[in-house]
């Protein structure tokens, strides 16, 4: 019943997970988010001048360039790319920056699985380092269903990811799971409190790669949705550190 | 996004400090910033902080067919493409006049110099051979990046592993990491970039200029050595006309700062091989 990963004991544990931000000097904002041997950095500068072919009236208009760790960009960076861009564009509150360019760069620095969910975490981090406002945060997570044990795995590295049979990307925002948490306090018994966690996940993005059920991407959605309320309380420590870091040195 | 010029106030400041010989952020004229490297999990993975500017260098490998002519001669890529995350002036798919000058830069300092024993990564003659490919990420820009990307790629290419291969009449067999110990790749010698800039018509002269130096400077150039007190590549384009004193003297300065930095970088391999020897046991 092991995974091939044997740092970790069971099949939903998450690796250790670490973010650092205001790394850059240059960016307006930059964020590093490490999944055990999965490490992306994030850079954002904006509201900035944007280039006049590019700019929209009412709204800032965001662009987002994805970079490979080796090699040179290609049609996975791309699509990398229009993933984050087509989730962050509602999240991120453009009209109070019309006709200005928001730039998001999100480069691999390890890969060991799972980069789109750690790309999409560095770059809510990075987003609220530099300071654009955003309607809610998101947090992101990977499950895969193994080919042989049709067990789910959590946050698999890149070897169990050779041998998955499907494998599932979920961003979950944090407004919805407050809203779970509040649905959960009032359930009566844990069935009902199951139930209503998955209602209460509104899921931002899902990308599923392979051949599954149904039930199989119900179950990934609803392990994947637990796991990424750590993340989130993770992301709210993260800022409140760092923001009552920030507090003491303009107060000293 | 366009280039911010430096202000008049700012470049007479600088330019005020450097007659007094002071610099903005206290160093001296002739002083590195603060070098700082770390190594990834894998091999071939390393970070170089040099000041506020950071550059990431990754090297891999793979197998494949040499040129005809070169029937033994293994590749060595590299990948200098900027990213807008370094400096939003740098655009994608559309590269800068800087861009151009620093990939050349370090493409003479690296390869020409014959760093890598090329004739090394042969597998069969005429058949396969290793291609080893360093790709330079460009992570935050102030100044010098010449320095730092050269800095990073021979560290990289030093700390590199590739697999190990057997060759049996025909058959070549290419052993994983966990099979067999992979073996490092053969550097002759490691050529160092040091980078002066020239203000006052060539009278102050500084070395590992920042971002705002660089936007002040009259000339720059830059002197690729080794620690045999060889000089790899020497690249003075345009600028200021120099006196060949001046040349001399740099090279001595040149020499003193590619020993420390030589050093430092042997030592934080050798640490990070003791590292992970206490991490295998």
């Amino acid at each position: 019943m092991s995974r091939p990963d044997r740092s970790r004991t069971s099949a939903h544990q998450l690796r250790p997970f670490f973010s650092s931000q205001n790394l850059l000097n240059r960016a307006d904002g930059s964020a590093q988010f490490d999944f055990g041997g999965s490490s992306v950095m994030c850079s954002v500068v904006g509201p900035a001048e944007v280039r006049i072919r590019d700019e929209k009236l009412d709204r800032a208009t965001i662009e987002v360039v994805a970079r490979p760790l080796v090699g040179i960009p290609s049609i996975k960076e791309k699509a990398r790319e229009q993933n984050i861009r087509e989730t962050l564009e509602p999240l991120i509150l453009s009209g109070l920056h019309p006709r200005t360019g928001i730039q998001i760069v999100v480069q691999t620095m390890k890969d060991d699985g799972c980069i789109l969910s750690t790309a999409f975490n560095a770059t809510i981090m990075a987003l609220m380092d530099a300071g654009i406002p955003l309607k809610s945060i998101l947090g992101s997570v990977t499950c895969m269903v193994d080919e042989k044990t049709n067990q789910i795995w959590l946050d698999p590295t890149t070897e169990e990811l050779a041998q998955a049979k499907s494998a599932h990307v979920f961003v979950f925002d944090n407004k919805s799971s407050i809203t779970s948490a509040s649905a959960g306090a009032q359930g009566k018994d844990a069935d009902v409190d199951m139930d209503q966690d998955t209602v209460g996940a509104a899921i931002l993005f899902s990308d599923s790669t392979g051949l599954f059920t149904e039930e199989q991407y119900f179950e990934c959605a609803q392990i994947c949705f637990k796991a990424a309320q750590a993340i989130h309380g993770f992301i709210r420590t993260a800022i409140a550190k760092k923001l009552e870091k920030e507090y003491q040195q303009t107060h000293a | 996004m366009k280039e911010i010029e430096p202000s008049t106030n700012e470049r007479e400041f600088v330019l005020a400090a450097l007659k007094d010989g002071a610099r903005i952020d206290g160093r001296n004229s002739y002083d590195f910033r603060t070098l700082r490297l770390s190594f990834g999990s894998d091999y071939g993975a390393v970070e170089v902080q040099l000041g506020n500017t950071r550059v990431l260098a990754k090297v891999s490998c793979e197998v494949i067919r040499p040129f005809t002519d070169k029937p033994t001669e293994g590749f060595l890529v590299f990948n200098t493409e900027m990213s807008p995350m370094a400096s939003s002036t740098f655009e994608v798919g559309r590269q800068t006049d800087e861009e151009v000058l620093v990939s050349r830069l370090i493409e003479k300092a690296m390869k020409r110099s014959r760093a890598l024993d090329t004739e090394g990564l042969c597998i069969v003659a005429g058949e396969k051979v290793w291609s080893i490919r360093v790709d330079i990420h460009f992570l935050d820009h102030d100044g010098n990046l010449v320095d730092a990307a050269c800095i990073a790629a021979i560290t990289a290419l030093m700390h590199f592993r590739r697999p190990d291969v057997t060759v049996v009449g025909e058959d070549v067999t290419i052993h994983t990491l966990e099979q067999r110990n992979p073996v490092p790749l053969s550097i002759h010698h490691i050529p160092i970039c040091v980078t002066f800039a020239f203000f006052h018509h060539g009278e102050h002269m500084i070395v590992d200029p920042t971002y705002l130096e660089e936007q002040i400077k009259q000339g720059d150039m830059t002197i690729t050595l080794n620690v045999h007190k060889e000089v790899c590549a020497l690249s003075k384009a345009g600028g200021l006309p120099m006196k060949m004193d001046q040349i001399l003297q740099s090279t001595k300065i040149a020499v003193v700062k590619v020993t420390e930095i030589t050093a430092q970088i042997q030592a934080a391999l050798e640490a990070d091989a003791k590292k992970r020897q206490t991490s295998r046991k």
